[in-house]
This record gives structure tokens, sequence and C-alpha cells, in this order.
């Protein structure tokens, strides 16, 4: 966190400095680790052993926090019949298609009820099965001894049973006494008087388990009770500046603004099938109706009817999966012709840079907005590189490729207004400091005026598919010389109105589904609040209280915390005096405290929803999660996950050790790109790959590099590609400090500068010594300063809830000396 | 009223934001692209376009109070110490070297003439003679800033405020309170380095000063530092002395072989 | 283009402090062991000079100069009418040398054009304003004493005030580049900070003495100057040997590579200067000799004690041995 959140790490340092036990799991000692107080160093891939070896010590050693265990999770929950274990199927859940490689949801599902995702993946439940949903909240059963074998609790137990401190050892290559001291640690420091947060970041999710990962910690979360609480919580340290923002108001493909699924043209065909399957029956989510239909107010403005659903066939349809890397691979195919990157740099960025570029080679034209011609803009010229991946043989000269390349020249932030959403979902607004020089212009400008011209293009088309074109709201104003369009408006647009009048909405509980209101993103409504830019509020920390209400925006309805209802026990009261935070008051018959209240506001804690109650009448007292159908936090996940209700060890794709819990090997429902140009290196104890390889960030560079390696004062901090390696290692293979290393998987070979150093350990793993090889991944072959990508080496694969890229545990090999630099290669100058 | 740095290098962590800052504010030119192998330091050293520089020292022993093995990572952000008795500024020959209202040590690069003579001045080897432009550069400990009332940049760019900026006293007194922490949580190593004039003789204290947790010559900080001018006086008193010697056998010389071979 | 600053000039303005720096770029240095026992990456912590030849140029020409004008005052003083013409060497050479060592400092100045700055302030704390002053009066001082000479009564009186003043400030001028070194950061310089000003002190005179030896000469005057010198090249060699004894540790760069060549070679040369001047015979060759050996040994002194200087500031990196901080 130091390394890559410097600035939000100030108040880990200022939590130290006041006596707070910071611990920080990393397979290197880093910058983090050099003030933290307790370091453990971990084999990459290794997390869900560790973490899920903590969930045992607390089960075992009675630790949980049994009120806030009992009520406010679904611990006691009754799981159905169907459900089987990866301890009774050897490293599968019930419920595995082998031809499919994918799970059928039904089979996690709770006993006699069937409950909808509050995120996640809606589809997977087939349309039939919703059917079903309709059920009443009522009809989950629950055992508050949590002593019934099928309820989640005694499940858990009987999941973790295996990941014991020995077993930690052995797989993570972490001494006994260091795991129980954390253990302990952590445990002393949970429950009613105390609470511990959890910080994690791509450290955790770039695995093809990474969500798996969160969800470990999420257990140990909700078992010791710090989850909605101050000081407790998992706090995702997002990337990219906004990109919190930017999963908000997605730039996901199978996201619209706050959350709501994109339709599929399989299953959701009509608007009555797409909101049957995404509302729920209860809890929050059977508000689904009024924020679709507000959306599609604010996209089609008055085009949008009843008569007409809203629109709703306005809406582009998903075919399928749309992820970075499928459409790249399509893109390798031919199948992809245009294509529009913005604020990115792949060819350094994602993995497999040389099958990238091989992709985007076939591409009839790109559009690039950076700052400056990046190796992505320009990757035409690097294609000295491509002789790096070894599948790609054919050597390529720019005049072979037909490519038209458009850069557009973008302006930075400095140069435009508007808003950042940062981790804790806070939105602060910046100000325009200069007018974008020359041809640059914000992504809002281009955008704008690009759907400006389509309009223009399409005004007169009575051709049915240019109906959507025809039909979208598009009427910012603009302003000055260069016809900026005014991106508080927009916001304006966000935060929602009321189409009669224009005003804008409280909150979200002011949305509407019968088309009296807009909202371009039902969370975010309230950030214009009263026609005010909430967004731009800077009051000081000492004019008001320590929840610090005033500066910026928070959404949902400027809450700071999540789910804080859970701050207080069941009847309302804080649970103690020093985690006082937000309480029931008698007297007023509502909810208060320093922070907005997540609940309910004027529902006491005593009520319990009738028999027959239906939507958000479902959410009794004591259900602080109310986003979830049965209010409850899930320990256990009965539906929309893609590999498994509970978090299960699965090693890496390429791995050096063999499961040492399962016969599966690794996350079945992975996904996997097989292809000549993306090989994956599968056994164990092969002597050609037989090191672990992890990639970082340095703090001195910002991933691709494309702000970092063009400019003097960050360069020169961090001048050249390097890896980090162990003295062991380096005497092993020869390498010298300061000299050269070429690096090798089974895609490609890179070479790189040597930092010998003890900060990288190797590990004993099962008896057998494991080393691990650190590679920063900011450098390209542009810029001030170059060096070898390296993404060249990675693999195309994906974990299957989020698809995301394995780039923290993979296998390769180390040589000394200089990478060979073949004929028609261009070395860097 | 001084005005000076606490540098606490227990919770620096390295990110660099000082130099940069500096860098940014001072606009000062890159100097070097080159991988050093040093740690994470590819500055290697205060100089004349580098008024800021992080060092990174990685030890073989833990730090008391921590648990990660037998290892353990220092930081430091150097910078120049602003001494109470500069040895840079008694050398300047030319007065390009002033004290300002802050009690900081200013180079006015107006006034140098580049003799170089500061440079051999410091005990710290801060200030240096750019080759480019033959002037002697350093640290300005930000002073168009603070005419402005503004911290100085790199103190107001340090996340963790390793770099703390204010008055020596306060400062003193914060370093004080921060020690006694330190060593009742059981990082009895920690020290202060260069505090007041008890504890560093030879630069009469630093405006600029540290808490450290390893012997000095680690971060590559002198043990002793002295402005040179402490020691003047033997020096100044032998060349009396030489001199009486010159003249007596000037005159000798000349007495002795006076109204020979008249003849 | 890259100034090394990547500031676009269409929106800023380089205003700041550095802002006329142009970019120099540091050499690559060879990566250090993994592991340095002590010390930073074996880095010294201090800076070494940055002067060049024309500093321990103007040491030796200084000293010269500083000697010959206190000799000058002497003869004026108790020479009387026989010792005029020698009287008029010494300030001429005084003069000439204040002169060509003024130049040779401005030749070093990162600055040149500022070199009248020197004389902006009197600083008692910095040994080269101290010394720059001195320079400054004594030079015109002994010119001017010279020029007079030929003048009538009053006029010749006042050179001959003129010829006391130099020859007063000659002393300092002689060696208070010793004390300039000796109140540096230098080890080296530092630790020998008693035995430089003396060694300075006795090159000079020794210098001189070789330099008039290469003049014809009275039968007096050469008495003069070999006694002088007698004088001089001994204390050097005193001095020289003083000056190892005092530096303790902080010598060995004199003790090694070139310096310590040139520092050997200097007392080879001055001693044989010694020893060719005290051989009997008054032959013009032998003064000539004696006269080449030791200009030759003292410049040697003052390279050797600079570079010297130099090679211990870059050696000046904490001893790994040290006790662990507190005790
Ligand atoms: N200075 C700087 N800051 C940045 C960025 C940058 O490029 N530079 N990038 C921004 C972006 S886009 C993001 S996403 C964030 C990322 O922030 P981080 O996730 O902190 O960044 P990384 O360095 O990629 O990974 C963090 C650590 O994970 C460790 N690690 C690798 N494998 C494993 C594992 O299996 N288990 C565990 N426990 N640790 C493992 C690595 O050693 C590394 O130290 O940073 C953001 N901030
Ligand atoms: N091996 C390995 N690979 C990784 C990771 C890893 O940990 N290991 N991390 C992954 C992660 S988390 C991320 S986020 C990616 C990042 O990978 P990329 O996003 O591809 O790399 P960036 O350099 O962040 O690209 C951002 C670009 O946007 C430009 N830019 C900045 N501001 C603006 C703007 O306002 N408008 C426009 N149009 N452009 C702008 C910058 O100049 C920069 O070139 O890398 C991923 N790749
Ligand atoms: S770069 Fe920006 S986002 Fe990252 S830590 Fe610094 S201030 Fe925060
Ligand atoms: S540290 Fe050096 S440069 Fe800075 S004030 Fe002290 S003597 Fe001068
Ligand atoms: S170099 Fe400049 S600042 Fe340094 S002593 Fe000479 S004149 Fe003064
Ligand atoms: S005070 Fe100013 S000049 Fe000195 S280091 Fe900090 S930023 Fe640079
Ligand atoms: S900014 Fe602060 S924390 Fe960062 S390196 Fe400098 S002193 Fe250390
Ligand atoms: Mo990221």
């Amino acid at each position: 966190m130091a390394e890559c959140h410097p600035v939000g790490f100030q108040w880990v340092m200022e939590a130290k400095r006041r006596g707070a036990t910071i611990i920080h799991v990393d397979p290197r000692f880093t910058r983090t680790s050099a003030v933290a107080d307790i370091h453990v160093p971990i084999r990459a891939g290794s997390d869900i052993v560790f973490l899920g070896a903590i969930i045992r010590y607390i089960i075992e050693e009675r630790r949980w926090f049994h009120d806030y265990v009992v009520h406010y999770t679904n611990a006691a929950t009754i799981v159905t019949e169907e459900f089987q274990d990866t301890e009774d199927l050897d490293g599968l859940f019930s419920g595995w298609n082998p031809e499919k490689h994918k799970y059928a949801a039904e089979f996690w599902q709770y006993q006699d009820a069937h409950v909808t995702p509050a995120a996640g993946h809606r589809e997977q439940e087939s349309a039939e099965t919703r059917a079903a949903h309709v059920t009443r909240i009522g009809a989950i059963q629950t055992d508050p001894t949590l002593e019934h074998p099928r309820c989640v609790f005694q499940i858990l137990k009987r999941h973790f049973a295996r990941y014991t401190p020995e077993m930690v050892e052995e797989t993570c290559g972490i001494p006994r006494e260091l795991f129980l001291k954390v253990a302990q640690t952590l445990c002393d420091n949970s429950g009613r008087e105390r609470t511990s947060a959890f910080c994690y970041s791509v450290g955790w999710t770039q695995h093809s388990v990474g969500v798996q990962y969160i969800r470990t910690a999420a257990i140990i979360q909700q078992l010791l009770g710090n989850m909605g609480r101050p000081g407790g919580g998992i706090m995702a340290l997002r990337g990219h500046a906004s990109i919190q923002g930017s999963t908000d108001i997605p730039t996901l493909y199978d996201l619209l603004p706050g959350y709501l699924p994109m339709p599929r043209a399989a299953g959701s065909g009509t608007f009555q099938k797409y909101v049957e399957q995404n509302r729920s029956a209860s809890a929050w989510w059977s508000e689904f109706p009024k924020y679709i239909v507000s959306l599609l107010k604010a996209y089609f403005g008055d085009h949008a009817t009843r008569e007409n659903d809203w629109c709703y066939d306005d809406l582009p349809r998903l075919t399928g999966d749309h992820s970075h890397m499928t459409t790249y691979a399509a893109m390798a195919d031919g199948s992809v012709k245009g294509y529009f990157v913005m604020g990115e740099n792949p060819v350094v960025g994602s993995v497999n840079g040389g099958f990238q570029r091989a992709a985007m080679r076939k591409l009839d034209w790109l559009v690039v907005r950076d700052f400056q011609m990046t190796e992505t803009a320009e990757f035409w010229k690097t294609a000295r590189n491509d002789a790096s991946n070894w599948a790609i043989t054919e050597k390529i000269g720019s005049e072979q490729i037909n490519t038209e390349v458009f850069f557009f020249p973008a302006a930075a932030h400095t140069e435009k207004d508007g808003s950042f959403t940062n981790t804790q979902r806070l939105l602060q607004w910046h100000h325009k400091a200069i007018e974008p020089l020359g041809d640059c212009r914000s992504e809002l400008h281009f955008i704008y005026h690009l759907g400006r011209r389509l309009k223009e293009l399409y005004g007169s088309s009575e051709d049915p598919k240019d109906r959507p074109v025809r039909q979208l709201t598009w009427d910012y104003p603009v302003r000055g010389a260069i016809q900026e369009p005014e991106a508080e408006a927009v916001l304006r647009e966000i935060n929602g109105f009321s189409v009669a009048d224009g005003k804008p909405v409280e909150d979200y509980t002011k949305l509407r589904d019968d088309g009296s209101t807009a909202c371009g993103c039902w969370i975010y409504a309230g950030c214009y609040r009263n026609g005010v830019n909430q967004t731009a509020r800077r009051k000081p920390a000492p004019e008001q209280n320590w929840v610090a209400p005033e500066w910026g925006w928070a959404w949902p309805q400027n809450r700071r915390l999540l789910y804080n209802r859970a701050s207080a026990d069941p009847e309302g009261r804080p649970w103690s005096e020093r985690k006082r935070y937000v309480w029931w008051d008698e007297e007023k018959r509502s909810w208060t405290g320093y922070d907005q209240p997540d609940f309910i506001k004027d529902r006491p804690p005593s009520y319990r929803p009738p028999e027959d109650a239906q939507g958000i009448e479902t959410i009794s007292g004591i259900d602080p999660f109310l986003m979830n159908a049965d209010g409850k936090s899930w320990i256990f996940v009965p539906t929309g996950l893609r590999d498994g209700p509970l978090p299960t060890h699965y090693e890496p794709i390429e791995s050096l050790v063999k499961n040492p819990f399962y016969g599966q090997q690794s996350n079945p429902a992975r996904m996997e790109w097989h292809r000549r140009e993306n090989p994956y290196h599968r056994p164990w104890n092969d002597p050609a790959f037989p090191y672990l390889l992890t990639t970082y960030r340095l703090t001195e560079h910002h991933t691709a590099g494309g702000m970092s390696r063009w400019l003097s004062w960050l360069a020169e901090l961090q001048p050249e590609m390097f890896c980090e390696v162990s003295p062991e290692l380096a005497a092993e293979k020869g390498l010298t400090h300061g000299g050269w290393a070429t690096i090798t998987t089974a895609r490609a070979t890179i070479e790189t500068r040597v930092l010998i150093t003890a900060r990288i350990k190797p590990l004993r793993i099962r008896g057998r010594l494991i080393h691990q090889i650190g590679l920063p991944y900011h450098w390209g072959s542009l810029g001030l300063v170059r060096g070898d990508s390296t993404n060249e080496l990675i693999a195309f694969s994906g974990d299957p809830n989020v698809s995301i890229q394995e780039t923290k545990a993979l296998t390769g090999n180390i040589e000394p000396g200089r990478r060979i630099v073949r004929a028609g290669e261009r070395p860097y100058a | 009223m001084p005005k000076g740095f606490f540098t606490d290098t227990t919770v620096c962590i390295g990110c660099k934001a000082c130099e940069v800052a500096c860098k940014q504010w001072n606009q000062l030119p890159e100097d070097g692209l080159h991988f050093s192998g040093m740690s994470y330091d590819n500055s290697i050293e205060l100089g004349a376009s580098t008024w800021r520089h992080v060092a990174f020292i990685e030890r073989p022993v833990a730090l008391s109070g921590q648990n990660a093995g037998d290892l353990s990572w220092l930081m430091l952000s150097d910078v120049c110490k602003h001494c109470r008795r500069a040895g840079c500024l008694e050398a300047c020959p030319t007065g390009a070297i002033i004290r300002t209202e802050f009690d900081t040590v200013y180079v006015q690069p107006d006034i140098c003439n580049g003799c170089g003579y500061c440079v051999v001045g410091c005990p710290f080897g801060v200030i240096d003679r750019l080759q480019s432009d033959g002037r002697a550069w350093k640290c300005t400990m930000c002073y168009d800033r603070q005419k402005d009332g503004m911290e100085p940049a790199c103190a107001k760019a340090c996340p963790t405020d390793s770099i703390l900026f204010g008055e020596v006293s306060d400062l003193r007194e914060k370093a004080a309170g921060r020690l006694a922490q330190l060593h009742e949580r059981g990082v009895k190593e920690a020290y202060l380095y260069g505090a007041d004039k008890h504890s560093q003789p030879g630069t009469e204290g630093l405006n600029a000063f540290f808490l450290l947790v390893d012997k000095p010559e680690i971060y590559n900080l002198p043990r002793e530092p002295e402005a040179p001018s402490i020691r003047a006086k033997q020096s100044w008193l032998s060349l009396a002395v030489a001199s009486a010697g010159m003249l007596a056998a000037a005159i000798g010389a000349v007495m002795s072989s006076r109204g020979r071979g008249a003849r | 283009m890259n100034d090394g600053r990547s500031i676009d000039l269409t929106v800023a303005t380089l205003e700041g402090e550095a802002a006329q720096q142009i970019a120099p770029s540091r050499e690559e240095i060879e990566p250090p062991p993994v592991s340095v026992a002590g010390g930073y990456y074996g880095r010294p912590y201090l800076k070494p000079p940055v002067w060049i030849w024309s500093i321990p140029t103007y040491f030796f020409v200084g000293g010269i100069a500083g000697s010959a004008m206190t000799m000058g005052w002497a003869a004026q003083m108790f020479g009387g009418r026989e010792f005029r013409r020698f009287e008029q060497h010494c300030r001429w050479v005084g003069a000439l040398g204040g002169c060509v060592g003024t130049a040779l400092l401005i030749h070093d100045l990162g600055r040149k054009e500022r070199f009248l700055f020197m004389l902006r302030v009197f600083r008692p704390t910095s040994a080269m304003s101290v010394g720059s002053w001195v320079l400054a009066t004594a030079t015109p001082l002994s010119a001017g004493s010279a020029l007079l000479a030929r003048a009538d009564r009053p006029l010749r009186q006042l050179g001959d005030t003129a010829g006391a003043a130099a020859g007063l400030l000659g002393m300092p001028l002689a060696a208070y580049t010793a004390v300039l070194l000796a109140n540096t950061a230098v080890p080296l310089w530092r630790e020998s900070r008693r035995s430089l000003p003396l060694l300075f002190a006795a090159s000079s005179m020794a210098s001189m003495a070789s330099l008039f030896e290469l003049m014809s000469l009275s039968n007096r005057e050469q008495a003069v100057v070999r006694r002088f010198g007698t004088i001089g090249r001994a204390g050097e060699l005193a001095a020289s040997l003083q000056l190892e004894r005092e530096a303790g540790p902080a010598v060995k760069p004199l003790r090694q590579g070139a310096p310590g060549t040139l520092w050997n070679a200097a007392s080879v040369l001055t001693a044989s200067s010694l020893v060719v001047s005290l051989l009997p015979g008054k032959g013009r060759k032998k003064r000539i000799l004696s006269g080449v050996l030791g200009l030759l040994g003292s410049a040697c002194v003052r390279f050797a004690v600079f570079h010297a200087g130099k090679a211990s500031a870059r050696a000046a990196s904490p001893e790994p041995e040290l006790p662990r901080f507190p005790e």
C-alpha cells in the first residue's frame, strides 16, 4: 500500500503512530513491509490457504463475534440438500458440468428459498428457477444455535477443517508461529471494543481465483464482526484515479450505471423478462424497476414511455463475453475491425503484449486517445518485441501493417472539470486549471461531439436500427471556443431529476418506476442535491464532525460507511461506547449517528416482516445488509458466483506445486484461451520453468508508464527495467548484481537488469525450496527510459467471475546475460 | 524565528514525493538515467541538481519492535542541514551565502562567482558546483515559498509527515516526544541526530535534524560533523609563526651578508 | 526538446530557483556489492574539491610572490644602498607574481566575470576572503613601491612605505593558502592544519630563492638568496615530515597513487636542490641546477597536497568497523 497508495497510506502511518498494529502479507519485503509491525512472506498464489486457516483458527478457538454472526450473517441459514462441498467432491462443488465447464447455481441455494444476488452474475439463474423467486423471504430456514449440519456455519467449519497452521507452513511457506501470531493479533483486535480492517489490491485480485481471495477475507471480517463498523471493513485500494467511478458508471461491458446488469441477447429479451431476472423478490433490489426506468428516462427522455417499455429495446444486448482479452482474441481472428483505446496502453499494460500487437495488426482502424504516442499508439513500431514471443514468428515491418491509427491528444485532469470517485466511494470535484493546449480535448468533449455528429448523421434516417441514436437525449450545454460540454450538466443528469420540473432528486428513495423521474446513476442520486454540486464541498475537518460528511460527497446518500446499521447491536444500541457510530434513537423513533444511517430511517430494531411482506417491507429491524435478498451478509454465497459458494484453494494456472488439498489442481471454472500465441505451462517440477514469477508496481512509475516514463522527474527515479532476486537464487544461477538477466516463460523472453536483494526470500514449500522472482511491469519500448515489458511474458487467462488476468503468479526461468537480439530487431535507442 | 525540518525516518516510506516535489518546484533538471543497483536509490547523492535525496538501506538486522525476520529497510530523505554554524556560509568569500530571516542558509545565485570554497566547507558534502553554469547550488529551504508564508515543497508533499517543517523549537519538542514514544515502544535504537548544539557541537545543531535508528555512517552522515572554522585558530596561529620565521630568515639573510666582499 | 525537465514552455514559465540550470548527466556508476559493510554503498560523504590545476599553480606562484615581497622589505630595511637592485627585483617579482596569481585564480572561477565579487565583502571566517584581500592589496603595493623607486624623495618614501606594507602582507600571502586548505572538511588538509602553513611558508621561501638563483646576482645577493633558500628548503623538508606525522590516518592518499609520487618527488627534488646549493663553488650552472630542482620541488609539494586532498575527500567514506551507534 505504501508503494502504490502512498497518499492514502498516510492514514495507516497515522494509525501506527497511535499504536495500531500493521501486518503486511506479501511475497516480497516492500516499502510497506519496511514500516509494518509484522511482515508475512507468502508464496504468491496461496493466500486462500493462509486466510482459510485464519477462519479455521477463529472457529476452533471460538473467537467469532457470536451475536454479530448469528444476527447479521447467514451463518445460521440452512442450505439445500443438493449442496455438496469440495471436501466431498475432491475440489469441486455440486452442480459442476464438465462439458460446459460451468456450475449450475441451483445446487448452492438456500433450503426452500431461492435468492437473487446483490451483485455478480444474476443471469446464472435460468428464467425458470426465477419463477420460484416469488417465494416469501420467510421461507428461509435458520438455526440460531448454529448446530444444524446443513447450516452455513457447520458447512464452513467442515470446508476449512483441513486449512491448518501446518498446511499454511507447507503451502504458503509461512512459519507456524508467525501464522499464529497474525491470527491471534487479528482476533485480539476484534470484537465489541475493537475492530480490524483489511486493505487489498491487485496482489489479491489478479489470480484465477481472485474474487475468492476477497471472499475469504470477507468471511473473516463477518466472523469477527468487522463489517459495517468504524475501523473495520475490507478496503479495495483501487487503481487509476476514479477507477471506482468507472465501475459505478461503468466502462465495464456487462454493466449499466449503478450496477444494473447489461441486457443479454439470450434470456433477457423483453423488458418484463429483464426486470424479472434482475429484481429481487425481497430486500433492496426489489427497487430495481425504479432505477432502470429512471435510467432509461435519462437516456431517451420523452421517447421513453411505458408503452414502448421505456425504450428498453434501444439498449444494445450482450451476445456473450466482451471483456478485454476475449475482444483481443476476436481481433486476432479478424472479427474486430475498429477499436477505441482511451486512457489505456494495452501493448505494455495488458498481458501477452506480443499477441496483443499481432491482434491489432488485423484492425482496419485504431483510435488512441492519450497524452503521448504510447507503445499502443505506435504498436506498429514496436514489432521488434514481437520476436520475444515464441509463437509469433512472423517478422513484421510497418509497411506490412494496414491498420490506420488515429491519435487524439488528451486533455489532462488539470485541463478539465470533473469528479474523481475514490476507493471510499467519495466523489471529489476538480476544476479546470487551464484550457487544454492545442488539439488536446477531454473525453467528455470527444464523446459528446462524436455522439452529436452521429445524431446529425442519422437524424433523418428511417432505418429502425438507427432509432436508438435518434432517440438518445444528447443535449449538454457547451462552453467556450472549443465547445467544451459542461461537466456539471452531466453530473446533474447523473444525480437525476423529476421529469415534470427538472428539479434534482434528493436521493434514490425519490426515484419512481412510472417515468416521473430520470436518473443517470441511481447510487449517485443526491450528488447534486438542491441544485448544488455536493461533490465540490471542501469544508475543513476541524469545522465538522470526525466523519467529515461535508467534504465531497459519498454514494449512496453521502454515506461514508456502508452497512453501518451493523455498528449497533440487534436492539439498536452501539456495541460499545468506543465503537459508537450509528444507533436507534427511541424518543425520535429514528436511526441516528455520526454518519448517514444505512437503514430505513424509521424502521425500529424490533420490526419483523409479516408473513406476506413484499419488497423492502421484507427487511427486518436486524437486517443491516439490506442489499442482500435476506438482509444478512453472506458467509456462504448461495448464488452469483461462478466458481463456488465458498473460497477454495486452487493453485495458479501455472504453478510449481501440486494442489495439496484436492485432486482439482486449479480453479475449474477459470478462463483460458487455447491458441498458438498463448501457450500455458502445466506440469509442476518442470526443469524448463523452475521459478515462480510475480509482477507488481513501483511507486516511481505508473502502470504502463504513459504517465511516468515520459516524465524526466519520475523516469530518473527508476530508470531501467529490473528483476528482484534473492542472493540464494543469484548464487544458484550466477546472476551478477547490476548485470543483465534473461527471463523466459512459455510465451516469451525478456531481458532485465538484476537487483539482488535479501528482501526476496526463497520459501520452503513441502521440503522444496521455491525461488520467487519479482518483476515490475512499467517498461516499454518508447519514452525517456525504455526496457522490455514484463507483460510479454504473461498468458491470457481469467478469473471466471470478473475475467481478470492472472499476473501475480506464473512460472518461468532466469538465466544470466542479455536477450539474444534476433535479426530484424531494433535495439532500444 | 528559526525554521527547519524534523525528519523522522521511522515513518518514511521512501516514496520520493519529496525529491519530485523539490525538482518540480525549483524546476531542477533530471540528472542521470542510470540504474545504480543501490537498492531503490537511483539518485545516489545530494548535488547541484538534486537537493533532496532519499537513501535506501537494506540491513541484515531487524528493527526492534518489528517482526520481519532478520531484515529491515531504512529510508531517509536527506537534505541540506541548514547548520546553525554553516561551513559553507563561513567559507563563502563573496557573501553569496547568507543566513535568511528564517535562519536558513541560502545561496544567492546572482552573487555566487563559483569559487568552489563552500563545496569543501560543507562537512556533509551537500553543496556542489554545477559544471554547466559554474555556480554552487543546494536546498534553499524553499526561501521563495517561505517568503510567501508557504511551507517547503518537499514537506508539503510528504504523505506520512516524515518531513515536518516548522519552528525549530517546536520541532525539537515534537522530536523529543516522538523519541520517547519510540523508546517506550521498544525501538531503543532510535536517537536524534543534530537536534541541538549539545549533541552536535561541531555545527552548533542543525535546523534540519533527523531521527535515526542506526549509526549515522549507515545513512552516509558524518559521525561528528564540524564547521571547519572551528579549528581555524590553530592554522592561523601556525601561519603567524611561519611568517615570523620567514621575516627573521629574510632579515637574517640580508644582515649576515651585508658589507661582505666590500674590499 | 528534453532539457531534463519535461516542462512545456507553451504553458509553463521557467521561474523556479534552478530554472536556468543546464542538465548535466551523472555518469553511470559501477553497481556496488550487494551488502556494503558500514557506510552507504561505499559512497563518500564529502564532495571533492572542484578546483583545477590553476589553484595549486597559484599556491606556488603566490608563494614566490609573498616571499619576494617580504625579502624585498628586509632588503629595504637592512640592505642599504648595495641592495637597492635586489630590493627592486623582489618588488617586481612580488608584483608580477601577484598579477599572475590573480589571473590563475580567475581562471578557476565558475563565473570569471564576477571575480571582483571576491572583494564584495570581507569575511574573517573565510581564509579565501582574507587571502583575496591580502593578494589584492599586496600586489599593487609591491608594484607601486617598485615604480616609485626611481622617483624623487617624497614619492620614493611613499614607495618605501608601500614596500614595507607589501613586505608585511607578503608573509600571509606566501602561506595563507595553507590555512585556506586547512579550514575545509577535507580530512587530509584538516588533520594537517598545524604543519601545512609551515610547509607552505617554507616551500614559498625555497621557491622564491630558487627563482632568484636563476637570475644573475652579485655575490652578496647570491649569499642572501642561498641562506634564505637553505632555511626554506630545510624547513620544507622538516615540515613535510611533520605533516605526515600530524595527519595521522588521513595521510594515506599522500602515500599512494599520483599524489604519493608527487609527494616523494618533492622531497627528493628539494633535498637535492638543498645539497647542490650547499656544494662549494660559485658556478652559475650549479646555481641554475639547484634553482630548477628547488622550483620543481616546491611545485610538487603544492600539487601533491592538492591532489591528495581531492583523493582524501573521495575516500571520505566511514570506516566499517565503527561500533553500533549510539553506544
Ligand atoms: N505508484 C503507483 N501507484 C499505483 C499504480 C502504479 O502503477 N504506480 N497503479 C495503480 C493501480 S492501476 C492499481 S490496480 C493499484 C495496485 O496496487 P497494488 O495491488 O498494491 O499493486 P501491485 O504492486 O501490483 O501488487 C501489490 C503487491 O502484491 C504482491 N503480491 C503478488 N502476488 C501476491 C499474492 O499472491 N499474494 C499476496 N498477498 N501478495 C501478492 C506484490 O509483491 C506486490 O507487492 O495501484 C495503483 N497505484
Ligand atoms: N503484469 C502485470 N500486468 C498488469 C498489472 C499487474 O499488476 N501486473 N496490473 C493491471 C492493472 S491493475 C491495470 S489498471 C493495468 C493498467 O494498464 P493500462 O491502463 O493499459 O496502463 P496505463 O499506463 O495506466 O494507461 C493509462 C493511459 O492513459 C493515459 N491518460 C491519463 N489520463 C488520461 C486522460 O485523462 N485521458 C486520456 N485519454 N488518457 C489519459 C496515460 O497517459 C496512460 O498512457 O495494467 C494491468 N496489467
Ligand atoms: S498518485 Fe495520486 S492517487 Fe496515487 S497516491 Fe499519489 S495522489 Fe494518490
Ligand atoms: S549542510 Fe552543508 S551546505 Fe547545508 S548549511 Fe550546512 S554546511 Fe551549508
Ligand atoms: S562558490 Fe559561490 S557560494 Fe560557494 S563559496 Fe564561492 S561564491 Fe560562495
Ligand atoms: S526545502 Fe525546498 S529546496 Fe529544499 S529540499 Fe525541500 S523542496 Fe527542495
Ligand atoms: S516524501 Fe516523505 S515519505 Fe516519501 S520519501 Fe520523502 S520523506 Fe519519505
Ligand atoms: Mo489497476
